[in-house]
């Protein structure tokens, strides 16, 4: 709220770079938004107007930034009014865009065997995060070893290929990775319930736990939970690392008018130290600790 | 000719303002949250109305919040804010009192609380008070204390008695006779009218069967809301005129030419809300507009503008249009 943060987030006209459509209605986009794009962290958004005829803007997961080249890319699915008019946005248009914005992922505890879960369109942030992370590996005595669970019930924005990393406590038979995480070196599975060649039959929670209960309690200790996707989802990751005791954050979804703090139409309800606050998922998140937003035995939701 | 700035200074009610912009309550937290934003200043406008603030902490509303409509939106926020003591001890400290007129916007569930907030915000360097007269009043079964004209005022003049600061009592549109209530809330001691509050209204998710708002309505604000806005302060205009009684109109203003029409229509001052959302610069552009369109008229200074309206034949009030 007070003055180390003020101008921290920008205004810009971003030119749509390149607007690639992907199956299911999903659709890639890459953004000349150089203030943006210098600033953002993974877990930051961008506030989107996605045409000028609909003034209200929409908030979407900042996936990769490039500081240098300038641009950010976002991940979408086509939902309503907004984003059907958004990817009807052809190369060279220009939209207005407010970021980055919002509290990202700590990565405070450096435990070595971070363990990231997207689902749907929480995909991007853990693609930025798992970016990072590989990228700061090199950086850290013993470095971190990311293992990045993704879940869609509609086919992935991306073609899966079979990975060569392997991967102790996952089934054999599920070899399904997103490339461009391969190619970074970052190890990748996914899961979905419809049947997909060389995914995990079910949800991510549970690859998540055959993969936890597989460790020894001291690996374990070495693990910490970061997730984005829909709010079941959500919850049922934060059950899942209160259950095995692992630090976890998630980044939150809620309706948004203004994405800058100002007007609480985004809060949601945390508990915190026995205490019950409202806090805006905008600027107090997306990002919160999931057993904030999720406690185990005392769900405020 | 005076300069841009000067050409949009104004006194509102003793106060200085830097221009007559005044952003809303509930839009702008408590003050700072937009200086976030690269380029935003709140030395752009004239005054900066804070949140809605009781006398006890309240939680607000469970989500969601807000819902899009078409060119607006509801919002049920219910009234989240720390309490007066709090925003008077820990907040105001932080604000800049250099860059603009910060103005308190005090709700109660009773006039006993409205007095209790009213009076906190008296002992603080607060600039002025809007009462918020559309909360619930809880000894009369919960209707709203801005429906009815003599409720409206008896919370006005409980609220002068303990304050000598600007009151500014806000009216809402969700009433039969507004410019009754103008009336009544001026003899009651409001030094000035903010011209209109959001208008209620519903949205249903038609998969869910259920509305889309947590706590089922909110208030719409926005351009779907401009014309009834700017009706509504012609309206009062003609209650407060000869009093000298300025209004800060509001609902739905978005460009120069929306803050252009409520000037004619009566406003002395313009609020800019929802506005923001959609863009967090726009009062810059607003003021440069106005700034614009005196100039090509050689007006020299804004407040030429005020109630400048030139009537058509035949009173638009009496016709109720169609
Ligand atoms: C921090 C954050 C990051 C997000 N990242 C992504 C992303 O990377 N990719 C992606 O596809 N989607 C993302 N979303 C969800 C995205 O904002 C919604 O899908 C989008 O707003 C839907 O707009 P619409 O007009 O198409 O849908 P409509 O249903 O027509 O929208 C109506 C209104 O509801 C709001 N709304 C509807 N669903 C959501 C939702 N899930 N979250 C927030 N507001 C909603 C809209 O903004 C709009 O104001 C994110 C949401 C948040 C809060
Ligand atoms: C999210 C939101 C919260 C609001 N909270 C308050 C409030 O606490 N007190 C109040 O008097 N008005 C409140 N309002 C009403 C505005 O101050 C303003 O009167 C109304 O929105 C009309 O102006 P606009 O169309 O420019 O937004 C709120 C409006 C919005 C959109
Ligand atoms: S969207 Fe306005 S406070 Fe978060």
């Amino acid at each position: 709220m007070q003055a180390d943060n003020r101008e921290t987030i920008f205004v810009e006209d971003a030119v749509v770079l390149q607007h690639q459509p992907l199956p299911a209605g999903q659709y890639l986009m890459r953004l000349a938004a150089g203030d943006t794009a210098s600033q953002a962290l993974p877990g930051s958004f961008i506030h989107l107007r996605c045409h000028d005829d609909l003034p209200m803007r929409r908030p979407m997961s900042i996936m990769r930034a490039d500081a240098g080249a300038g641009w950010i890319e976002i991940l979408y699915k086509v939902h309503g009014s907004g984003t059907k008019k958004l990817a009807a946005a052809r190369v060279n248009d220009q939209l207005s865009l407010l970021g980055p914005i919002g509290v990202p992922f700590k990565q405070n505890n450096y435990r070595s065997k971070p363990l990231l879960i997207g689902g749907g369109v929480g995909i991007p942030p853990m693609v930025f995060l798992a970016e990072r992370m590989c990228k700061q590996t090199d950086k850290q005595a013993g470095g971190v070893n990311p293992l990045v669970i993704m879940g869609s019930e509609i086919p992935f924005p991306f073609t899966p290929r079979p990975s060569r990393i392997m991967i102790d406590g996952i089934p054999n038979h599920v070899t399904a990775c997103m490339p461009l995480l391969e190619d970074w070196g970052v190890a990748s599975r996914l899961a979905s319930k419809q049947g997909y060649s060389g995914c995990y039959d079910g949800f991510v929670t549970g690859m998540a736990r055959q993969w936890l209960e597989n460790m020894d309690a001291d690996q374990r200790q070495q693990v910490e939970i970061f997730s984005c996707g829909p709010t079941p989802m959500l919850r049922a990751v934060a059950h899942l690392a209160q259950a095995f005791s692992l630090p976890c954050q998630v980044s939150l979804e809620e309706y948004m008018a203004c994405a800058v703090g100002g007007c609480a139409g985004c809060a949601v309800p945390v508990y915190q130290n026995g205490k019950l606050s409202m806090q805006r998922v905008c600027v107090d998140g997306p990002v919160f600790a999931g057993n904030a937003v999720y406690p185990l035995n005392h769900d405020v939701t | 000719m005076p300069s841009g700035n000067e050409q949009l200074a104004i006194d509102f009610c003793g106060m200085q303002f830097n221009t007559p912009l005044v952003l809303l309550s509930g839009c702008v937290g408590f003050g700072e949250e937009y200086t976030r934003v690269k380029g935003f200043s709140n030395r752009d406008v004239g005054g900066v109305c804070l949140k809605g603030t009781t006398l006890a902490p309240r939680l607000g509303n469970v989500p969601h919040r807000i819902a899009e409509t078409y060119l607006g939106m509801l919002n049920s926020i219910g009234l989240q804010n720390p309490g007066a003591r709090k925003v008077v001890d820990e907040y105001l400290p932080k604000l800049d009192f250099d860059e603009t007129r910060f103005i308190a916007n005090i709700c109660g569930s009773t006039i006993e609380e409205y007095v209790e907030v009213a009076r906190i915000f008296n002992d603080s360097g607060i600039d002025a008070i809007e009462i918020n007269i559309s909360c619930p009043n809880i000894k009369e079964g919960g209707v709203s204390f801005g429906n009815y004209p003599e409720m409206s005022a008896k919370v006005v003049e409980a609220c002068r008695r303990v304050t000598g600061k600007p009151l500014i009592a806000k009216l809402s549109p969700n009433q039969t006779d507004i410019v009754e209530n103008a009336r009544l809330c001026i003899e009651a001691g409001s030094d000035a009218l903010a011209v209109i509050n959001t208008v209620m209204g519903m949205a249903i998710d038609v998969e869910r069967r259920r509305p889309i708002i947590g706590s089922n309505q909110g208030g719409l604000s926005g351009p779907a809301i401009k014309p009834i806005a700017l009706l509504k302060t012609h309206q009062v205009y003609q209650a407060c005129k000869d009093k000298r009684i300025p209004i800060i109109g509001q609902g739905g203003i978005a460009s120069t030419n929306d803050a252009l029409e409520f000037f004619m229509a009566g406003a002395t001052a313009i609020g800019i809300g929802t506005a923001l959302f959609y863009d967090p610069l726009a009062c810059k552009k607003i003021n440069e507009g106005i700034v614009q369109y005196l100039d090509k008229r050689q007006l020299g200074h804004v407040t030429k503008l005020v109630g400048a309206l030139e009537l058509n034949s035949g009173a638009v009030e009496d016709c109720g249009g169609g």
